[in-house]
């Protein structure tokens, strides 16, 4: 007799597009730079797939763009913004400025409204006025401008920290003084390392290695306590921003 | 050219054995018939004048519209077919929309004309699965200024797709006098209403009615407040100072 | 949503160089609606222990009174005060008494522990909803709240931390996190736990 229960009962079966590969990014604007950092962990459920997946992208000399959530979404949707700004560059023969690419990432994202691109972005860099700026997007496309963000795995764990630490949250300046609008570069290189350490320390999906980038307004050079940290730097097309990367071991356990 | 017709006068895109696409030429020619255009390039921003041809005392002039808006930072002004050239606004003017939406910024003029000039060429037969097409090239030619990142541009366009930026231009019927007329005067530290009475002025040259607020139109594109045509009331006011 | 978000709530406690302290906010809520802002989760038990209760109000409440209930009967029955360590081993054992139909509550407690020497040592200790306990050296967390309290404690917190430095960093810790978190806040208290005293500090913080 042939096993029936098959045909007779309804069989349901799913496959799941999406996965959650972990890992935590993190951005800061100062007053002429901007510091992009993730951590390399990529990990699916209790297993580490590798400890050195980059999460971080540079996009063009003053925009770097770090993607979190589903790894394959993310690495697929870099590649299509950086073909968005190769086509810009053609049709427009310049680079895509800082605010316009935010709002390229934003139709992009909103294009996969009903099946998205799960992946959380935060994007960085120097805007046409020579600032520092800091866009971050939920997985549809809402975006706003901000100083500083977290997001991905560790975001509950370092947002009240750089609430605290960037934005002085819960913190009454001095009579007579007030606190600065943006940090330093120093400073805010030394929050965003003990941002990682920490979330390395009581998240299991966040920790390996850490990759910061810098990017500097035209003009701007790194200040000497930077400099001796020995950052690599990237090649750029011109004389203007200026791109650098840091990086820094992470617990592995 | 014109006793040498052949068959290669009917296709819109076969090339003749020396090399030319005769509709094309023709629709070039055809912006010769045109009304005269002028476009003018300051520091200050962009001027565009166009004559309007009252043919009838009981013509509304005020209903003739030869410069049309493409967005804040863009107008254009035209000869010759210029019920042509709204095919050409409406793309325009999408394109610089969708610009916005998708970039956050305003399109540069030489991309919104590169857009237009995308269009000129898309005549002939339609091949399979593509969109129907223009039976035959655009009969009118543009006069494109606005101001982006690079300053105030002037950009001219004709049926052949092809474009090219001008200090100062003059196209239409008057074109040739107007142009050596433009040569001579145009300098390239010009106010803006030193810009307004020259148009004018090329324009009174090469018209055969006596110019007045009804048979010209002056637009401009400025820096800070952008396109603008210029009501008669204005017009006039910079007729006076001629 | 867990029945341990119900009531919303968040409990810090921190050691430091001879002296604890145990720290709270004042949110009661059911679900999303903020029912009152004057709900106190940390509970004296003696003069040098102080017992913070997270999770479900009710529990909390019956916690409180059920804990006092056998404190009190230690104390008559052994004539001398409990220490920390003992109480949180009274904690863990009356929580995992209910192993199948728990508490819904989360404890931290904090508090001075006597040393043979007759000095004191800074002890805290935390416990899962059915007494699982958990001596921490620096610092204990819990409630809706409590991935952000590990964050940010993780970034302030550092060893022998004086009454009024831990003061800071407790209260910075709480505000921080609790501000990011929907479920607690709308002011806060801090107890600074020193061999002396005891000190009470209520917080405003921002109130929305």
């Amino acid at each position: 007799m042939p096993d029936m229960s098959a045909i007779a009962n309804p069989q349901q079966r799913q496959f799941n597009p999406y996965a959650e590969n972990g890992g935590t990014i993190l951005a800061v604007a100062g007053a002429d730079f901007t510091v992009i950092a993730g951590d390399t962990r990529q990990s699916e459920g209790y297993s580490i797939q590798t400890r050195y997946a980059s999460k971080v992208f540079r996009l063009t000399d003053r925009a770097v763009l770090a993607v979190n959530g589903f790894a394959a979404d993310g690495n697929m949707f870099v590649k299509k913004v950086k073909q968005r700004l190769e086509w810009y560059r053609h049709n427009h023969a310049k680079d895509m400025p800082l605010r316009s690419i935010a709002r390229l990432i934003q139709t992009m994202l909103y294009a996969q409204r009903f099946f998205p691109y799960y992946v959380y972005n935060i994007l960085g860099g120097i805007e046409e006025d020579g600032t520092g700026a800091v866009y971050s997007f939920d997985p549809v496309g809402s975006y706003e401008r901000e100083a500083c963000r977290a997001a991905g795995a560790a975001q509950s764990l370092l947002q009240p920290f750089l609430d605290n630490q960037i934005y002085f949250k819960n913190q009454t300046a001095a009579r007579g003084y007030s606190h600065p609008a943006h940090l330093p570069l120093p400073d805010v290189l030394s929050i965003v390392i003990d941002s990682f350490t920490s979330a390395t320390e009581r998240h299991i999906e966040v920790g390996d290695g850490l990759e910061m980038y810098i990017v500097m307004a035209k003009g701007q050079t790194l200040p000497d306590a930077v400099t001796n940290l020995l950052p690599e730097e990237l090649p750029s097309t011109g004389d203007g921003e200026r791109v650098f990367v840091l990086k820094r071991d992470l617990k592995k356990d | 050219m014109f006793l040498t017709r052949s068959e290669y006068d009917r296709g819109v895109n076969t090339f003749s054995p020396e090399g030319r696409l005769f509709q094309v030429e023709y629709a070039i020619e055809a912006i010769k018939l045109g009304s005269t255009t002028v476009g003018i390039r300051t520091p200050e921003g962009v001027v565009l004048g166009v004559e309007k041809r009252v043919q009838s005392p009981l013509l509304e002039a005020s209903s003739i519209e030869k410069i049309m808006e493409i967005d804040t930072h863009l107008g254009c002004a035209m000869s010759g077919l210029t019920a042509d050239a709204r095919t050409m606004v409406d793309h325009a003017r999408v394109t610089s929309q969708n610009h916005a939406f998708t970039f956050d910024e305003r399109i540069k003029v030489e991309s919104v004309t590169q857009a237009v000039c995308d269009l000129a060429l898309r005549f002939g037969e339609s091949v399979h699965d593509e969109d129907a097409m223009m039976s035959r090239p655009f009969g009118v030619a543009l006069l494109i200024g606005g101001v982006d990142e690079l300053g105030p541009q002037l950009y001219h366009t004709d049926p052949s797709g092809t474009f090219v930026r001008y200090d100062a231009k003059a196209i239409g019927s008057g074109s040739e006098a107007a142009q050596s007329e433009l040569q001579d005067k145009w300098h390239s530290q010009m106010t803006l209403r030193e810009a307004q009475v020259l148009v004018l002025r090329v324009l009174k040259q090469v018209m055969e009615e006596k110019l007045d607020q009804h048979n010209v139109q002056l637009a401009q594109v400025t820096t800070d407040k952008g396109f603008h045509i210029l009501d008669e009331r204005a017009l006039k006011e910079v007729i006076d100072t001629m | 949503m867990s029945i341990m978000d119900h009531n919303g709530g968040s409990v810090v406690a921190m050691a430091g160089k001879d002296c604890v302290a145990i720290a709270s906010d004042l949110r009661l809520g059911a679900g999303a609606m903020t029912v009152a802002m004057n709900f106190e989760k940390i509970f004296p038990v003696t003069d040098r222990i102080y017992l913070g209760l997270t999770g479900l109000a009710t529990d909390i409440t019956t916690l409180r009174d059920r804990f006092r209930y056998l404190v009190n009967m230690f104390t008559i029955k052994e004539s001398r005060s409990i220490e920390p360590s003992t109480f949180a081993h009274l904690v863990s054992s009356t929580l995992y008494s209910r192993r199948f139909g728990p508490y819904f509550t989360e404890p931290v407690l904090a508090g001075l522990e006597r040393t043979p020497s007759g000095g004191f040592k800074p002890y805290i200790a935390g416990a899962d909803l059915i007494g699982c306990l958990n001596f921490a050296e620096d610092f204990i967390v819990a409630g809706t709240a409590s991935d952000k309290l590990f964050g940010v404690a993780e970034g302030l917190w550092e060893p022998d931390l004086g009454p009024e430095d831990l003061f800071e960093t407790i209260s910075q810790t709480l505000l921080n996190s609790v501000d990011r978190d929907a479920y607690s806040g709308w002011g806060a208290i801090v107890y600074i736990i020193t061999p002396e005293k005891v000190i009470t500090r209520t917080l405003k913080g921002r109130m929305d």
